[in-house]
């Protein structure tokens, strides 16, 4: 049951990111790039993190992509400007390149099998404290540089756009 | 929940591969954008998937510094778009040379 669950959203996701790429509109690129957004916060909610699937949904679907479709709005690109049809490109020279690194990224991936170790989430601990209280006693002890870096790095990305996006 | 471990990283190899496509062939700066975010989420589903199987949140803390990268990625990387598009009318990134030397 939970296989063929996997199995279909894995499905759904694939055919949503080719059609991102296939699509001549620009606009509809964008929303299939939103239900791809959507299919992988259920993947991650059959993975029993739904923290993550939650901020995957609100920081993905919601803040990132309405960026993309106000930037595209604002440039006024209804059909995007390939001279070529996208399809045709498909069977370049070039992807005999992809086809090589995707054959590595599995044999990466997947060769590793399951692992062995162990950390401090484990199924008692997740029941008793819950996924969110986990998250904190690792990022407020262990991670805390790392995560004051993360918000330095937002705080200067949101100067730099400021500063890049006023008219002179 | 081990058992389905590889179903999850071949999903991922196969749509960070999509993305990588998408970022050779499409000559539009948006849809190469979008193919980036399809990147990104291909690996945070790597991530999760190792975080369930070591049973550490070392790979959840790790996806959200990656959506974090991404939303300040998307600020000025659309910021950039803009001003290109403002100066010369088009976002075809084949005919960017402003950095060839």
């Amino acid at each position: 049951m939970e296989q063929a669950l996997i199995l279909i959203c894995g499905i759904i996701a694939i055919v949503t990111a080719v059609m991102v790429i296939l699509s001549r509109n620009t606009v509809h690129s964008a929303m299939w790039m939103v239900g791809n957004c959507f299919i992988i916060a259920v993947l991650f909610l059959l993975l029993h993190f739904q923290f993550i699937a939650i901020l995957q949904v609100i920081v993905y679907a919601g803040a990132i992509m309405m960026f993309i479709i106000y930037a595209i709005m604002l440039l006024n690109l209804r059909r995007s400007d390939d001279s070529a049809d996208p399809l045709k490109n498909l069977f370049n020279g070039r992807y005999l390149l992809v086809g090589l690194l995707f054959i590595g990224i599995v044999i990466l991936g997947v060769g590793f099998g399951p692992m062995a170790l162990k950390g401090s989430m484990t199924d008692q601990a997740m029941m008793k404290l819950g996924e969110v209280e986990l998250l904190a006693n690792y990022i407020f002890a262990d991670g805390l540089l790392p995560f004051e870096l993360v918000s330095v790095l937002l705080t200067a990305a949101i100067v730099g756009a400021v500063y890049l996006a006023k008219k002179n | 929940m081990a058992e389905y471990q590889t179903i999850y990283l071949t999903l991922s190899a196969i749509l960070f591969t999509i993305g990588c496509g998408g970022v050779i062939t499409r000559k539009n700066a948006i849809v190469v954008f979008l193919c980036i975010e399809i990147m990104l989420g291909a690996v945070n589903l790597a991530f999760i998937t190792f975080s369930q199987a070591n049973q550490s949140p070392e790979g959840i803390f790790m996806v959200m510094c990656v959506m974090a990268v991404a939303a300040a990625e998307a600020a000025v990387g659309l910021a950039i778009f803009v001003l290109l598009y403002r100066k010369t009318g088009f976002i075809n990134i084949d005919k960017f040379n402003l950095l060839k030397w």
